[in-house]
């Protein structure tokens, strides 16, 4: 859509009228809707086929350490492993709940496309929605409380992802926090503190895009003794939680919130519970990745957290500006960067924001994984012309001079 | 009333892979889910 409308005349097609192609939102719910739908019932042939495994639909909740009580039903079990997951925090700004948002589960459902948007929050939830849905139609106003997108990125990632966001066409607003939200007519306001001043923004619908805590709601979770902590459920290494017949796995323990993460956890914490062995979770190299265009993904520290970790540490970087791939498919925007150990070379993370980013981020994945420095990805004869190219020139250039960003 | 080895509440993806391991491994498993399978 985006490409069609924005890019398709500079890559020479012609016939296509920007001004005349329209979004069908309610059919692209209808594709998305049939995609889960054949992933779904792919979950439930594979469970069917395990005769090991009961299902029960219903909301489940301890009684006491050993029964849970499922659709007024008990059942009765040693051990326990919980994978509740996250929700949206409960909201805390004062006049939001009467005035009516909505959250991303809901603006997954959409079926009309909003002529505009409020989002609250800049973290990856937020600035996912927010392109999405300017890139649909909806005008969209965006309101971080950090100081910058994604705040627990590299800064030169929220830096060039902010002024992606901006050159889109969203109102991106950092260190702008919500104050309270009101009705005004058929729309919704709301009040953020930006600069010293009050801002008032109106929109159809506000999104909710705040952090998420553990899903703990009515689970019973002092019966069994399972203690949560600042809204997440507490573990130590082996995902055992403060109950000793209980196991706690995925979003709902913090941390990395990913679906790689959960399915990390999931057969470790159960190899403990029924085996009993004593396997310990290593989240040392976690990547993540934040699904906007360009994408960002990243894994381990950044230069800054390095360094504040005390470590001596050398930076290599290459702007996709200078690559010849990027180029051929006009997706400059963007660099890689990678820091390692300034004496041993070790590789501490690497942080792209470009084209494919969250594939590229892997070759990096795999040599942290051995504990491993940037000399194979330097040396190994990549393929032209390729992104990961990219990826190679960075580790080239570590300890080298470094990179001047150019006004492309 | 039914008695298990283990309970894995949550059939998103954390749970599912955690419950197809603890089956594969001999245990009695119950599965409990409030919605749809797959998670948040
Ligand atoms: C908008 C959005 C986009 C995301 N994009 C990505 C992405 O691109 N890549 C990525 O890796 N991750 C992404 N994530 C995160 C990812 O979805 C989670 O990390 C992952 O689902 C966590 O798995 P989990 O098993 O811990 O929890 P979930 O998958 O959320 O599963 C928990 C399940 O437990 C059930 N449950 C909870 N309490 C009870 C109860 N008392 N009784 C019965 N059932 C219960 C819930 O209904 C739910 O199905 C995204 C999340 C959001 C919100």
């Amino acid at each position: 859509m985006h490409l069609v409308q924005r890019r398709a005349h500079e890559f020479g097609v012609r016939g296509v009228n920007p001004d005349a192609v329209t979004f069908d939102l309610a059919a692209a719910v209808v594709r998305k809707d049939a995609i889960v739908k054949g992933i779904i019932s792919g979950i439930y042939s594979a469970l069917k086929k395990n005769k090991n495994i009961a299902f029960f639909t219903g909301h489940a909740e301890f009684i006491s350490p050993v029964d849970i009580r499922v659709n007024g039903k008990r059942l009765t079990t040693e051990k326990t492993l919980l994978a509740v997951g996250a929700r949206t925090a409960t909201v805390d700004i004062p006049g939001l709940a009467e005035v009516g948002f909505i959250t991303n589960y809901e603006a997954l459902t959409l079926e009309y496309l909003p002529a505009s948007m409020i989002i609250i929050g800049a973290g990856y939830v937020g600035v996912e929605f927010a392109q999405m849905y300017a890139r649909f139609g909806t005008k969209v106003v965006m309101l971080g409380r950090a100081p910058r997108v994604m705040p627990h990125e590299d800064e030169e990632v929220s830096a060039v992802l902010a002024d992606v966001l901006w050159a889109e066409g969203i109102d991106l607003y950092i260190s702008a926090p919500v104050l309270r939200a009101e009705r005004e007519g058929e729309g919704k306001v709301v009040v953020a503190q930006i600069g010293g001043e009050e801002r008032r923004f109106k929109a159809e619908v506000i999104l909710f895009a705040g952090g998420r805590i553990a899903r703990v709601d009515e689970l019973g979770l002092a019966q069994a003794g399972v203690e949560v902590e600042r809204h997440m459920i507490q573990v130590n290494s082996e995902l055992r939680t403060t109950a000793s017949n209980v196991w706690s796995i995925g979003d709902a323990n913090g941390g990395a919130m990913f679906t790689h993460r959960a399915t990390y956890d999931g057969p470790l914490a159960a190899l403990n519970a029924v085996r009993g062995l004593k396997k310990k979770v290593d989240y040392r190299v976690v990547p993540r990745a934040v699904f906007s265009e360009p994408a960002v993904a990243s894994v381990g520290l950044t230069e800054r957290q390095a360094r504040e970790a005390g470590h001596e540490v050398k930076v290599g970087k290459h702007l996709f500006a200078h690559t010849g791939r990027a180029k051929a498919i006009g997706q400059t925007e963007g660099f890689v960067k990678i820091v390692a150990d300034a004496k041993s070379g070790e590789i501490f993370g690497a942080h792209i924001l470009g084209a494919h980013a969250d594939i590229l981020i892997h070759q990096v994945v795999t040599a942290m994984y051995n504990h491993g420095t940037a000399e194979p990805i330097a040396k190994s004869i990549h393929i032209h012309p390729t992104l990961s190219e990219a990826v190679k020139s960075a580790a080239k250039a570590i300890g080298a001079a470094p990179v001047i960003q150019t006004g492309e | 009333m039914e008695k298990f080895d283990i309970a894995v509440i949550g059939g998103g993806q954390g749970g599912l892979p955690a419950a197809h391991m603890a089956a594969n491994l001999g245990a009695k498993v119950a599965l409990i889910e409030m919605r749809e399978v797959g998670g948040t």
